[in-house]
């Protein structure tokens, strides 16, 4: 079952998937971003819009009235994209914004360094840089450690104010734009096109080499040449993959026509993010804090370990933090005050609520079943309280 | 070769021409001026001719009336204007003192 959006082409009503009243939308947007400042804008508009009813009509009869992701992409590339004259007549506007260019091609976008959360290990921040230099992101982290040990921490620092200052990168445009690719429907149809091309051309030579064995060895090693050639730009575009596969899963849609939020809740949403960010970013620094300690003095806050060496307890340091940290950025997703996130809300909160479950049926379950870490817990709640009673005891 | 942006550049330079040539004569309807060019060196999208054609109506050399059609909704048909077919005039006079030119330029 799939959800379908209804929409109104130069007053027809069609029924889109999801998926392909995305891409839709988008074109549209494009075209009418192509065409600001054209006098006839509304016009041409309606004129692409009745042209691309007359293509979907062609996919439509009486057992069929839903257009499908695949339709509307063969639609959009039929079209083309929208481009202006070149003459004064029509304004040509800032080709920056246009997307698409009077001689069909997409220029590169402009790169831009984001943070991005997906696959990060504290924020995003490495994973931003390592999508930037098209570099290994474990080559970052482990250049970050050093840096860190090599300038006394001051790299830490650098992360921190990173961490703070950079955007996430949250749509898969914005993730595209970390890796400096055009992301576009057309962009993306002429990839697959390219990759099908490639794989038409490895599969005619299959057949044309099958019958002599002696060029099979010929044939193999031409297939591995274009299975690597493949395979390393499949990992040039992974971002953008990543991008689309964590929009499925965090349904961080490309800027679907956005309900507006009730001020009372927009106010409610904004001081939610604000308050979870206080408190992510204080979970941060304690952790940072705590990690310092340990590797300073071998002990969490003059707390030597029990029978724990200093790696394990590092990793356990890392693991936690992570555990604790997930719920809340989903909670904190959930008070987004981006328009964009207000359709998906339910998702995140649910996202958040399971996070939690999970965290407390983890701590549950290793309290019950093992020693070591149930001392681990008996000791630690007894610092806190200690602390607590030390906090408290001067304010009565 | 051919899809050098050179190249390019000077086809889409051509475009207001042939579609000016395509639309001389009778009036014309847009998806039968991109059948036309189709499978030739000028293929056209939509998103390409309708600003192109907004941009020549715009500026006198065309005109549309609008038609009814058997399926869906009416249709503009474009003709030319009498500007349009001055120009057209014009362009094609200037064409072949091109061509001229280029082949006494020429080995």
């Amino acid at each position: 079952m799939r959800p379908v959006i209804a929409v109104s082409l130069n007053g027809r009503a069609y029924q889109l998937e999801d998926e392909a009243h995305r891409a839709l939308a988008q074109y549209l947007d494009t075209a009418e971003r192509a065409l600001a400042g054209n006098p006839d804008r509304v016009e041409i508009i309606a004129d692409l819009e009745q042209a691309i009813a007359d293509k979907c009509d062609r996919f439509l009869n009486a057992h069929k009235t839903v257009l499908t992701q695949t339709e509307i992409a063969l639609v959009i590339e039929q079209m083309g994209p929208v481009e202006t004259g070149t003459d004064g007549a029509a304004a040509t506007p800032d080709p920056q914004q246009t997307g698409a260019h009077r001689d069909g091609t997409t220029p590169a976008p402009p790169k831009r360094l984001y943070q991005i959360s997906a696959g990060a290990l504290l924020s995003g921040v490495c994973a931003g840089l390592a999508v930037y230099f098209d570099v290994d992101v474990t080559l970052v982290r482990l250049l970050f450690v050093i840096a860190a040990i090599l300038t006394g921490g001051l790299a830490v620092l650098v992360y921190l104010a990173m961490m703070f200052i950079l955007p996430y990168a949250n749509t898969p445009e914005e993730v595209a734009a970390a890796a400096g690719l055009p992301f576009n429907a057309r962009a993306l149809i002429e990839q697959w096109k390219r990759k099908a091309a490639r794989f038409a051309d490895a599969a005619a030579y299959a057949a044309r080499r099958q019958g002599s064995s002696a060029e099979h060895a010929r044939w193999h090693a031409e297939w591995r040449r274009a299975r690597a050639q493949w395979r390393s730009e499949w990992r040039k575009n992974r971002p953008e993959w990543h991008a689309r596969r964590w929009h499925s899963w965090n349904a961080t849609a490309p800027p679907p026509p956005p309900p507006p939020l009730p001020p009372a809740a927009a106010f409610l949403s904004g001081l939610g993010w604000a308050v979870l960010g206080i408190l992510v970013a204080l979970i941060t620094l304690a952790w940072l804090v705590a990690l310092l300690s340990l590797l300073a003095t071998g002990a969490l806050f003059g707390w030597s370990l029990p029978h724990l060496p200093l790696w394990a307890a590092i990793l356990v340091l890392i693991v936690l933090y992570q555990l604790v940290l997930s719920p809340l950025r989903a909670l904190r997703y959930a008070h987004s005050p981006h328009l964009y996130a207000y359709r998906y809300r339910s998702h995140a909160l649910a996202d958040a609520l399971v996070g939690l479950a999970i965290l407390a049926l983890l701590v549950w379950l290793l309290d019950h079943h093992l020693p070591a870490v149930e001392h681990v817990l008996s000791v630690l709640s007894e610092r806190l309280s200690s602390l607590w009673r030390q906090v408290a005891a001067p304010s009565r | 070769m051919l899809d050098e942006p050179k190249l390019q550049a000077l086809r889409k330079g051509f475009l207001e021409f042939l579609v000016l040539r395509i639309i001389q004569g009778s009036s014309v309807y847009s998806a039968d001026i991109l059948k036309r060019l189709a499978g030739t060196e000028f293929a056209t999208q939509e998103g390409t001719l309708y600003p192109l054609l907004s941009r020549l109506r715009r500026e006198g050399l065309l005109d549309y009336a609008w038609q009814e059609s058997d399926s869906g909704p009416p249709r503009k048909y474009y003709r030319l204007t009498e500007a349009g077919a001055n120009r057209l005039a014009e362009f094609n006079v200037y064409w072949t003192r091109i061509q001229q030119t280029i082949s006494s330029l020429g080995g």
